[in-house]
């Protein structure tokens, strides 16, 4: 009976991850399909003359190496700019009185409760007024505010956990805020770090609408962007697209399974959300 | 490094980048949008003072009235099933037995799948004549559906996609099902309540705070979520069925340049959300005068 339930247990947790996965199987089998073949009416799982070709040939079809330089370019600017400055603000939050934490507590919330579309139209202003619209600057900005509040809650309930006495003892032995920061407060929020640097990469690399809203030049067109060009040069042109999709999907992935141990395994996620 | 500053007032240089950088970047703009609702705005000449104008005119546009009633039906039925599903999920993946961290993963990879490569596989997943789900559907007997063509798919398809990005819901879930003290289900085991019993009593009202909390964070989320969706896969098509208010409003500023419009909606759109958000509250505070 108990080895019945067990049995239950793990066929539908393979089943609910067969159908989360399905969807990137496609994806990746439909990619390597011969171009112009007429599609099979039954579901191919994977081809049998897969054609790798059709990665190479997105390149030739649309700037694709451009698209992806800038691409990488931005999250290679915003991760670590995100990294500093969330992690600045979330150690400076655990150190006030009690007051202001509660005060930049509600300030952070209240943040996250604007929906993105409300600030579209104005920062589209203030970014031209600043000169920054068709830069990489305007894709960039939001990591010079910590890219998202979530990010410097984080640190913060990482850092509220630290007994404040070892920061108080650094202190009085005079060190700087800066010192107790680097020394002592970042070595022991890894895993708050590992999470921020998957959370701020997807961010960056996913973001559609900062481009679409901010950048005209074709010059600094990103990868969604770009896909969404390929997808406008051919629309039925399905062992392409997928291709496309794949490329931009495939460094989440790694990042995420080479990153996911400290990430997703039992004590990583009381770490990150545990607000103890 | 001798610092010449004060401890908290390197704390505060530490805070500036968030704080100034959230109010040029956030809250400004948001405020901004606040004010330039009540005028005519085209985003070229100053504003002019313009009343409540706007929402008339936005109250008397039918696209924007079929924008605002997708993107409620878009809420009532996708933040409930979303929510339901990212507890199933946590339940059913919290176990500590072999390979459910994998299983755990696998769950929450869709949601950091960049969202236009997600809507293109979709695209070709709800095709109608070749993609996998009417080739699945068919081995039932289901006959073709047309999914992206006719409105009422659409919808349909459009909530039906947005299921499998819940993981920050389902993390969340997690973490508040392993908060849960073991000592509760043991005594309701020498109690000998049944294990539905003991879901009732005992898990559904302590993770019911969490699930609130998070269905406040997904309307936010799951609204802004039904942007590049409806940009990449319909354009807000078949007849406006999926113009989501956040693509309304894209399309009001940036093809139209009706800044005050736009802003508009955006208030209309937010007072509905705080509406739902109230209506959610009653509901629960009525199920506490009952038990």
């Amino acid at each position: 009976m108990r080895n019945i339930r067990i049995g239950t247990h793990h066929a539908v947790a393979i089943a609910i991850t067969v159908l989360f996965l399905l969807p990137l199987f496609w994806a990746a089998g439909t990619s390597l399909r011969t171009v112009g073949a007429p599609p099979p009416n039954t579901v191919t799982w994977w081809p049998r003359d897969a054609q790798w070709g059709n990665y190479g040939f997105i390149f030739e079809l649309v700037p694709m190496a451009r698209y992806l330089r800038n691409s990488l370019l931005v999250v290679a600017l915003a991760v670590p700019i995100t990294l500093l400055t969330a992690s600045l603000a979330g150690f400076a939050m655990s150190q006030l009185s009690n007051k202001a934490q509660r005060r930049l507590l509600i300030f952070s919330v209240l943040l996250l409760m604007i929906p993105g579309a409300s600030v579209w139209l104005f920062r589209f202003q203030i970014l031209s007024w600043l000169g920054l619209l068709d830069t990489i600057w305007a894709l960039v900005a939001p990591a010079f505010a910590a890219s998202s509040p979530l990010f410097v809650l984080l640190y913060y309930w990482n850092f509220r956990r630290v007994p404040q006495e070892t920061f108080e003892a650094a202190r009085l032995d005079g060190a700087s805020a800066v010192m107790s920061w680097r020394r002592i407060a970042l070595p022991l929020a890894r895993g708050t770090t590992i999470g921020v640097v998957i959370l701020t990469f997807v961010l960056y690399w996913s973001d559609f609408v900062s481009p679409v809203l901010y950048i005209f030049d074709t010059a600094w067109y990103t990868l969604p962007v770009g896909l969404q060009i390929l997808k406008q040069f051919d629309a039925t042109n399905w062992p392409l697209l997928m291709a496309g999709a794949v490329i931009m999907t495939v460094p989440v992935i790694v990042l995420f399974i080479v990153l996911q141990r400290f990430f997703l395994s039992d004590f990583s996620v009381a770490n990150l959300f545990d607000r103890g | 490094m001798h610092s010449r500053l004060s401890y908290k007032a390197q704390l505060r240089i530490f805070l500036l980048p968030y704080v100034v950088g959230s109010l040029i970047l956030v809250i400004i703009p948001a405020l901004a949008t606040v004010g330039v609702a009540f005028t005519e705005y085209n985003a070229i000449q100053p504003p002019q003072w313009a009343g409540l104008a706007n929402f008339v005119k936005l109250f008397n546009s039918p696209l924007a009235r079929i924008s605002l009633r997708s993107t409620v039906i878009f809420l009532l039925v996708a933040i409930p099933l979303r929510m339901t599903g990212a507890l199933l999920l946590a339940l059913l993946l919290q176990s500590r037995r072999r390979f459910f961290t994998f299983h755990r993963a696998a769950v929450y990879l869709p949601t950091i799948i960049p969202e236009v490569a997600y809507a293109i596989i979709w695209l070709w997943i709800f095709n109608p004549l070749y993609g996998p789900l009417n080739w699945f559907l068919g081995l039932f007997g289901v006959n073709d559906i047309a999914w992206l063509t006719d409105p009422a798919t659409a919808q349909a398809a459009i909530i039906f996609m947005s299921l499998f990005t819940i993981g920050e819901g389902f993390i969340v879930m997690l973490v508040g099902l392993q908060n849960i003290p073991l000592a509760y289900y043991e005594s309701a085991e020498v109690d000998g309540a049944t294990n539905w019993q003991a879901f009732w009593r005992i898990t559904f009202p302590l993770i019911l705070p969490w699930i609130l909390l998070l269905s406040f964070r997904d309307l936010i989320i799951a609204m802004q979520g039904t942007f590049t969706p409806a940009f990449v896969m319909t354009y807000g098509g078949p007849n406006y069925a999926t113009t989501y208010a956040p693509l309304l409003i894209y399309e009001l500023a940036f093809d139209f340049f009706d800044f005050g419009m736009a802003a508009a909606a955006l208030i209309v759109i937010y007072l509905v959300l705080v509406m739902l958000i109230a209506g959610v509250l009653n509901i629960v505070s009525g199920w506490g005068d009952n038990a």
